[in-house]
């Protein structure tokens, strides 16, 4: 029987579901329209709540799995991989949120879903596809010592795409908007909007930190059944 | 008003798919928890040893 400590996984997802389910309903009810010359589709510039901070998640997952695979791949550690394991996931999961909430607004604004031409779309895009390369292709594959060199090594070179893609919109403004809070953002949100996005990304920095701690938890797991397995089938012994 | 509902569409997909998602991989957590409980209690291992078992596969 689990305590309330090793619940606190199950715990964060649901304090994080709660904080987004009611990001969306204050998005919806609460947080003032823009101006409707500003948008062809004003409406759906709502979609914003979710948008910005489900990506602001997924550069965590994402330097999660830069950790994770540089201590895997330069210090062999364990944990490392588990935070590999847990990043790519986590990585993916939030990635497509991000990318599908996009191309719905770019759909309702723009009248296309996607702008080939767009450094930040196209640097996020390559970002979403590294982690389904890395969890499609992690579970295809025996674990071993090779598998988790070669998976780190693409952890380790795709997080160059973070930095991209943070900065992509401060130097190259070509369809996706410029920031909204941070580095070089020029505050272009006002206060109960603001409230809203900062809700949100407390709500999904929650809901992916607990996504994480139960993917680590499950790796852990597969890794002692396969080896309780190896003993019941005689391979290895249990010594006390 | 379309643009609302266009917008309300999104939405509960989008949140739909994420309760879909959590609930998925905590089954899993709780499924595996169970396969690992019986294996680790038909080869006499207790909780204290299958920390110590974790430890080991953690040095294999």
């Amino acid at each position: 029987m689990r305590t309330m400590r090793g619940r606190s996984p199950e715990v964060l997802l649901f304090a994080g579901f709660v904080g987004i389910s009611t990001t969306l309903y204050l998005a919806f009810n609460w947080a003032p329209s823009v101006s409707i010359n500003a948008f062809e589709s004003p409406a759906a510039q709502r979609i914003f709540y979710w948008h910005v901070p489900s990506a602001w998640a997924a550069l965590i997952a994402f330097t999660v799995l830069f950790v994770g695979s540089a201590m895997w791949f330069f210090k062999r550690n364990t944990l490392g991989w588990k935070l590999h394991v847990a990043g790519s996931e986590a990585g993916l999961a939030c990635g497509l949120m991000v990318v599908i909430s996009g191309c719905i607004w770019g759909t309702a604004e723009w009248g296309t879903p996607w702008d080939w031409s767009d450094v930040r779309l196209n640097s996020f895009g390559l970002l979403t596809l590294l982690a389904i390369f890395l969890v499609l292709g992690r579970r295809s594959q025996p674990d071993g010592v090779e598998t988790r060199d070669t998976f780190s090594a693409f952890g380790l070179y795709g997080f160059l795409l973070v930095p991209l893609t943070y900065i992509s919109t401060r130097i190259w403004q070509i369809r996706h908007p410029g920031p909204v809070g941070g580095i070089g953002a020029e505050g272009s949100i006002n206060g109960d909007m603001r409230f809203v996005v900062l809700l949100g990304a407390l709500s999904f920095t929650l809901f992916i930190a607990g996504h994480m701690l139960v993917s680590m938890r499950i790796t852990d797991m597969e890794q002692r059944l396969e080896r309780a397995q190896k003993i019941l089938d005689g391979g290895l012994e249990w010594t006390e | 008003m379309d643009g609302m509902n266009y917008l309300s569409f999104a939405y509960l997909g989008m949140i739909a798919a994420i309760a879909v998602w959590t609930w998925t991989i905590v089954s899993r957590s709780r499924s595996i928890e169970e396969r690992l409980a019986a294996v680790e209690a038909s080869i006499g291992i207790d909780s204290d040893d299958a920390d110590e078992l974790a430890k080991l596969s953690d040095d294999a």
